[in-house]
């Protein structure tokens, strides 16, 4: 043992002393409860909040507005074709200021394009696979057991297209289904899949956000989160909405690694309608999902102004899931 | 003129070049065509992109993270996570770093005393470094206040106890010639353990340097240089006391030989002290600043030993002495403190290896011509042991 390990040894023992003194001086202390926060001098500067300008997040402006807002929803006309194409990538994305990602991505982008079709639809989505290793895309709703992106397994360069009609009416999602199922999936292989009623929803605003994460040093834990892809991207750029309008929501969950994710809204209450296919709601300001759980969020807000919105683990929050709603009138 | 000189070719200082000049060309040759030729054989992996979190010092209102790009590409700091968020956080330095450089990270933060902290720190390629730290304590930084503490911590580790070890001196000119050489033996003995002591905190301290620093490397260049460089200062002090280059020191310039060799490990000491101080690691008590008087007044004792056998030293000469061994560890601590680099750490303790070794020889030549009986006699074997044997006893007390 060097004398400095000896040293080390040591300071237990000496620490003893004091900490005995403060055992014994305990119920006096319990009476006036203080605790004595070394960096709280007046001219201190004040722990950084992560809005405004002290945000980092990647990108401009507008570069999430085509994942954020979905393409219009269609009157019901059964037997219409909708038809997609749809390829997927190796790319190097940008997740959090500064840090870059090899990504898998339909389309290029994580997550990948809002596909929406209304019930009855047929739907047509030519898959090509760009990438390096064997994809998929597995859709959730109901179809035939040949079009679940489990078995026609897509080799790099090959193209698929898969065709069916479009139903139950709700919010859904898609994914890779290639093993292994959490690398593919991991590395960016999802998306929203909306399927509007026959009977019309009322207008509203309406907004996707899909729940993701990334791992970033493959350590099997997520480094950074956020929705629609980077980190405190809508703390950066806050949402603009209307309050004379409903804010419809389409909310899907497709974290790794993490059992859960949540979305609670700061100021209000919403309507949450699970998985969308049904009329069933609750009213609340939290919800929480499992990977591929999904559902609508209706918001009548009560007050302009900015409201925060993240994810309920404060983790998550403090590694990017956070943004902001500007309401205004 | 000899004839071996003729047969040098005319100009060989120029013809030396010869061999640099054809390895120029053959590393521009591989650099032409050395990835194709990597190639064949594989392909590299990528780099670690893993920062050396070297220090991370808690200053009220903020946390200031040191790092070091260890690798041979560059690596650049693009987040920066306490305890699993995010936070703001600005860079003292470039914040893309090459091979072997170092940035001071300036986080923002309203931390809690004692409460322990996990700092990350992500490159541009997503790899997240992590560091703990076990309670967070306030870092001093240089003040005056400060200063003149790790003054007065070296002072009373260093100077004092060697000062009083000193005052054996009398006693020692009082005692028989078997009783001299004993000590003298003593004194090599915890040398010797000194020796090791330090070898072993060289050893550890750069087993946490990025390896291209080449600890063990930089060791052996600091023991080697010591080592050498007192056995210059032997032959000077012999050939200034008018006697033959080889003839063995004694008496105060064996003394100062001794002092010097304690000196460079007190600046070892000084620097493990006063660092672990600054990084909170040490609750740095009275019993343990009387453990290091204790274990470092035997010190003394080793200088004092080769004088008694010698001519009378003026008090200031001794005086000298002390501070020659002592006062080192008031740089150390000063060096610890404000400073705290590794590498400084692994040479000063190298340094101390060898300068202890050579001072070992040096007493060994000593005793064997000068004791009775040599270096196999009762005294000079029983000295040494006691030498270690007080050493690691005395060594208890900073356990």
């Amino acid at each position: 043992m060097t004398r400095r390990q000896l040293l080390a040894a040591t300071a237990p023992a000496v620490a003893a002393v004091p900490l005995a003194k403060l055992a014994l001086d305990k119920p006096a202390q319990a009476a006036t409860p203080h605790v004595h926060y070394p960096g709280m001098a007046m001219d201190a500067p004040t722990h950084a909040a992560m809005h405004g300008d002290e945000v980092p997040a990647p990108g401009g402006p507008k570069a999430l507005d085509a994942l954020l807002h979905p393409p219009p929803a269609l009157p019901h006309k059964p037997g219409r074709v909708r038809e997609y194409d749809v390829t997927a990538v190796d790319r190097e994305i940008e997740v959090a200021k500064g840090v870059f990602f090899n990504a898998w991505a339909y389309n290029g982008t994580v997550p990948g394009p809002v596909i929406r079709a209304t019930e009855d639809d047929l739907l047509r989505v030519k898959f090509t696979n760009g990438g390096s290793h064997p994809h998929t895309i597995h859709f959730h709703g109901i179809h035939p057991t040949g079009m679940d992106g489990v078995f026609e397994i897509v080799d790099p360069g090959g193209s698929f297209t898969y065709e069916f009609p479009a139903r139950p009416y709700g919010m859904h999602l898609y994914h890779c289904h290639s093993t292994p199922l959490k690398k593919h999936i991991a590395k960016g292989l999802y998306g929203a899949f909306i399927i509007d009623p026959a009977e019309p929803r009322p207008p509203a605003q309406e907004l996707v956000m899909v729940l993701n994460g990334f791992d970033t040093d493959g350590d099997g834990e997520n480094n950074f989160y956020g929705v629609n892809g980077p980190a405190f991207y809508y703390a950066k750029y806050p949402i603009r909405v209307r309050r004379s309008q409903t804010v419809r929501i389409y909310l899907a969950n497709l974290t790794e690694f993490d059992l859960i994710n949540s979305l609670h809204l700061h100021g209000d209450f919403f309507r949450y309608y699970p998985t969308g296919s049904s009329d069933h709601f609750e009213y609340t300001d939290t919800v929480m999902l499992c990977q591929g759980q999904r559902g609508i969020i209706e918001i009548d807000f009560a007050h302009t102004g900015r409201f925060m919105f993240h994810a309920h683990q404060s983790e998550f929050t403090e590694l990017g899931w956070m943004g902001f709603f500007e309401v205004v009138d | 003129m000899d004839s071996t000189a003729q047969e040098l070719p005319r100009g060989w200082r120029l013809w030396a070049l010869l061999p640099l000049l054809l390895l120029v060309g053959a590393v521009a040759v591989f650099a032409a065509s050395g990835t194709t030729l990597l190639d064949l054989v594989g392909r590299a992996p990528p780099p670690a992109d893993q920062f050396d979190i070297r220090r991370v010092e808690f200053k009220p209102g903020e946390i200031r993270i040191r790092v070091t790009n260890p690798q041979r590409q560059e690596l650049t700091i693009a987040t920066v996570t306490v305890d699993d968020a995010i936070v703001p956080y600005t860079v003292d330095g470039p914040a893309t770093l090459g091979r072997l450089h170092s940035s001071t990270i300036v986080v923002p933060f309203q931390w809690v005393e004692d409460d322990p902290y996990t700092v990350g720190v992500t490159s541009s390629s997503g790899i997240q470094t992590t560091f703990d730290v076990a309670a967070a304590v306030e870092a001093r930084g240089a003040s005056p206040r400060g200063f003149l503490g790790y003054a007065l911590i070296g002072l009373l580790v260093g100077v004092v106890p060697v000062a009083l070890g000193l005052g054996w001196l009398p006693s020692l000119r009082g005692s028989g010639p078997g009783w001299v050489a004993g000590f003298m033996a003593l004194t090599a003995g915890l040398l010797s353990f000194l020796a090791v002591d330090a070898l072993t905190e060289a050893l550890d301290l750069q087993a946490g340097l990025p390896s291209g620093f080449q600890g063990p490397g930089l060791i052996l260049l600091g023991v080697a240089a010591s080592y050498l460089g007192l056995t210059f200062v032997a032959q000077r002090f012999s050939a200034a006391a008018g006697r033959e280059r080889s003839a063995p020191l004694g008496g105060v310039a064996l003394a100062t030989l001794v002092a010097i060799g304690i000196g460079l490990h007190n600046l070892g000491e000084g620097l493990a002290i006063g660092s672990s101080i600054a990084l909170g690691e040490l609750a740095l008590g009275t019993f343990l600043i009387v453990g290091f008087m204790v274990h470092n007044v035997t010190e003394g004792l080793g200088i004092a030993a080769p004088i008694a056998d010698g001519a009378r030293a003026s008090l200031g000469r001794l005086a000298v002495l002390a501070l020659v061994a002592g006062a080192p560890a008031i740089v150390g601590a000063w060096i610890g403190g404000f400073i705290t680099s590794d590498v400084l750490g692994v040479l000063f303790f190298a340094l101390a290896v060898g300068a202890a070794l050579q001072v070992v020889v040096e007493v060994g030549r000593y005793v064997a011509r000068r004791a009775p009986g040599g270096l196999r006699s009762g005294p000079v074997i029983g000295g040494y042991l006691a030498g270690i044997v007080v050493m690691y006893v005395t060594g208890l007390l900073v356990a």
